[in-house]
């Protein structure tokens, strides 16, 4: 088979690839290592879903299809399945985490792309300011917003970035939570706004408003009324005609001829039967795990160690978030049934928190499944079984609120991903081998954002509150990002500020790999936003 | 799992989430829940919780000279947080304090989990907490 270009994975980044990619006229595939799975088959499923996980997964990665090998501080080794903590997977599915996400649409602060300039580069750290600032990506987050489809406060959005055009939607009708959350900052002097989601506030995009169920992050929606891939990009790069989505499509390799140009992909079927597609350009958008997988899989003779790599670049600085939180015991009821859930934010400890490096978004959280409840959300001095358990999740489970936010990770080059020597998946490719830390910087900031978690909630009227601080450890995850950044400077960088790889005319990364830093707030429309760009100029030099 | 094991395993479920206004453990269908899981994801853990419910009937004898579902609520529940606490009185294959947290959790899975999963009976617990459901 030979096409235009071919695009490794089909979530937030791969999504817009194909689009952009198939309506200017280019003949693409796309290879999508999960199933293509209806509302039905992802389920409800309070023990097997991407928010609470007990057992295998029902929305990919498949139990069967492989581990990943965790390393610890000591240096011991453990093999993690798809399931199970350590593993820092994504959905892996058509549409990717898109198709099940919270969908929150937050851009990046502009001081999020200069954050080695803005505070310095902690001792031990790789904190880089990125190629690109923010008003590169501004016109592309415009896009995304509009494209793929945000609901959002222009106005209150306005203070804190500048903002071309308003949100095509306005935000969903404010619940208990925020109510609570306004009276609370209001006392406090914070200023808050609407959390931006990639949620159907009204109709829009032809299909439905949102039905305010309670089972959205984690799970499919009912009224396909969440934006991602599945549902936008990817139907219009497949309305052109001129795109194929392949599901259960591994990509082993990225193959290259001797003068380092890359000819195609080598991709494995369920069955395990190889591939190979031809293609004038490849696009990795498969996560920043995987998509650093697949370029240390695939060596040649310039490039013993993956594309890319000769400068040991791939696979460092992996990093996600650092959650910080606080829960509070409110004296009134705070849950009110209706989903989302995450509603009022607050960007003031984003960044300039004195003497801290960076910081971050504070929002309440999803309707909160039950047993998740009980597992995370209870106050640490109460029995976790027996009779007054039982009456605490009966009396509390409508008053307890939880606030809290994705804290900037400080990268760390030892915080890394790399192929494991011995462990294999089941269609015989190295897995990834994951190390490292944060860098230890990174729990400061995490401990400051946890007490104002907390502080937000007794001003909102919580009779007790109590911190979760962020522990010591990986944090990839939902927000893998970091293992193939962006920069000028081949030695420190993998892409350059277009997304192609360095040394490489044909090689593209659109997944959140490129990320120098990950922002204070969550990354999907940043991936979005730079997906467009790095396609769109593509397209343009064509 | 002998008649005997499957008893004080009623009895711990119980223990765990005890009757009031409001269905306990059991009478929420977690027995059912647990036993669709012997079949399929705890179908590796069938020994495991066979030889800890062995070792608390034992622990039942040995400190009241009776089965530990013939003992009184209180009773129970002061056994499970001795173990929970490390204090045994007989020896144990493993931890003890392993084997009350295991199943405290798929206790809480079959109770507060969804009913297609098997527990949490006509969504027992998600009515008494306020968790609702619509499309």
């Amino acid at each position: 088979m030979r096409v235009d270009a071919v695009v490794i994975g089909s979530g937030a980044g791969g999504g817009v690839a194909a689009a952009v990619l198939a309506e200017a006229g280019k003949r693409v595939l796309v290879l999508e290592r999960g199933r293509d799975l209806t509302f039905a088959e992802i389920g409800r499923d309070h023990l097997r879903n991407h928010r609470l996980t007990r057992y295998p997964h029902r929305s990919g990665p498949d139990y069967e299809d492989g581990p990943r090998v965790a390393v610890d501080a000591t240096g011991g080794e453990h093999l993690v399945r798809p399931h199970e903590p350590g593993f820092h997977g994504n959905a892996t599915l058509v549409g990717g985490g898109t198709r099940l996400y919270g969908a929150q649409a937050w851009r990046f602060l502009p001081a999020d792309f200069t954050m080695a300039s803005t505070y310095g580069v902690p001792a031990g750290s790789s904190l880089a300011d990125w190629p690109i600032g923010y008003d590169d990506l501004e016109p592309f987050y415009e896009r995304a917003e509009w494209e793929i489809g945000v609901c959002g406060d222009h106005a209150a959005g306005s203070r804190h970035w500048r903002r071309a055009k308003p949100y095509p939607m306005s935000p969903l009708p404010e619940g208990l939570q925020a109510a609570a959350l306004r009276r609370g900052a209001t006392a406090l002097g914070w200023d808050v706004l609407p959390v931006p989601l990639l949620i159907n506030s009204v109709p829009y995009g032809g299909r439905a408003a949102c039905t305010r169920c309670q089972h959205c992050v984690g799970f499919a929606c009912p009224a396909d009324a969440k934006n991602g891939s599945h549902n936008t990009v990817l139907s219009r790069a497949l309305a052109t005609g001129r795109a194929r989505l392949l599901p259960e499509a591994v990509a082993e390799r990225v193959e290259c001829d001797p003068s380092g140009r890359v000819t195609g992909v080598r991709w494995v079927d369920r069955s395990g039967a190889r591939h190979v597609v031809e293609a004038e350009v490849v696009i990795c958008a498969a996560g920043a795990i995987e998509t650093a997988r697949l370029l240390q899989n695939s060596p040649t003779r310039r490039e013993p160690h993956g594309l890319g790599n000769n400068h040991d670049q791939v696979g460092r600085h992996l990093q996600g978030h650092a959650y910080a939180w606080a829960l509070g015991e409110m004296d009134e009821p705070v849950h009110d049934g209706l989903g989302p859930g995450v509603s009022l934010a607050t960007l003031d400890f984003v960044h300039h928190n004195d003497g801290l490096v960076g910081g971050a978004m504070l929002a309440d959280e999803f309707t909160v499944l039950p047993l998740a409840f009980w597992a995370r959300n209870l106050p640490p001095d109460l029995p976790r079984w027996g009779a007054r358990n039982k009456q605490y999740m009966r009396d509390n489970y409508r008053r307890v609120m939880r606030v809290g936010g994705p804290v900037q990770e400080i990268p760390d080059p030892e915080a890394r991903t790399r192929p494991d020597p011995r462990v294999r998946d089941r269609w015989g490719i190295p897995v990834a081998r994951l190390s490292g830390t944060t860098h230890p910087e990174t729990l400061r900031t995490g401990d400051f954002i946890a007490e104002r978690a907390r502080e937000w909630l007794l001003a909102s009227g919580a009779r007790r509150a109590w911190a979760a601080r962020a522990p010591l450890g990986l944090h990839a995850g939902q927000h893998q990002s970091g293992t193939c950044r962006m920069g000028d400077d081949e030695r420190t960088s993998v892409v350059d500020r277009w997304g192609r790889v360095h040394g490489h005319d044909n090689l593209y990364v659109a997944d959140a790999s490129v990320h120098v830093t990950n922002g204070g707030v969550n990354p999907v429309l940043t991936i979005m936003a730079l997906a467009f760009r790095t396609v769109e100029r593509l397209c343009a030099e064509w | 799992m002998t008649p005997g094991q499957a008893a004080t395993l009623g009895a711990v479920v119980d223990t765990i989430v005890p009757t009031d206004d409001h269905p306990s453990g059991t009478e929420a269908g977690v027995l059912d829940y647990l036993a669709g899981q012997f079949g399929r994801d705890l179908a590796g853990l069938r020994a495991f919780y066979e030889a800890g419910l062995d070792a608390v009937e034992a622990e039942a004898r040995e400190r009241h000279g009776t089965g530990f579902p013939e003992l009184p609520p209180g009773r129970r529940e002061e056994l499970l947080r001795a173990l929970e606490a490390g204090d045994t009185r007989v020896p144990w294959p493993f931890d003890a304090a392993a084997f009350v947290e295991t199943v405290v959790g798929h206790v809480m899975e079959g109770f507060y989990g969804d009913p297609g999963n098997g527990g949490n009976r006509d969504a027992a617990s998600w009515r008494m907490i306020g968790f609702e459901v619509r499309d």
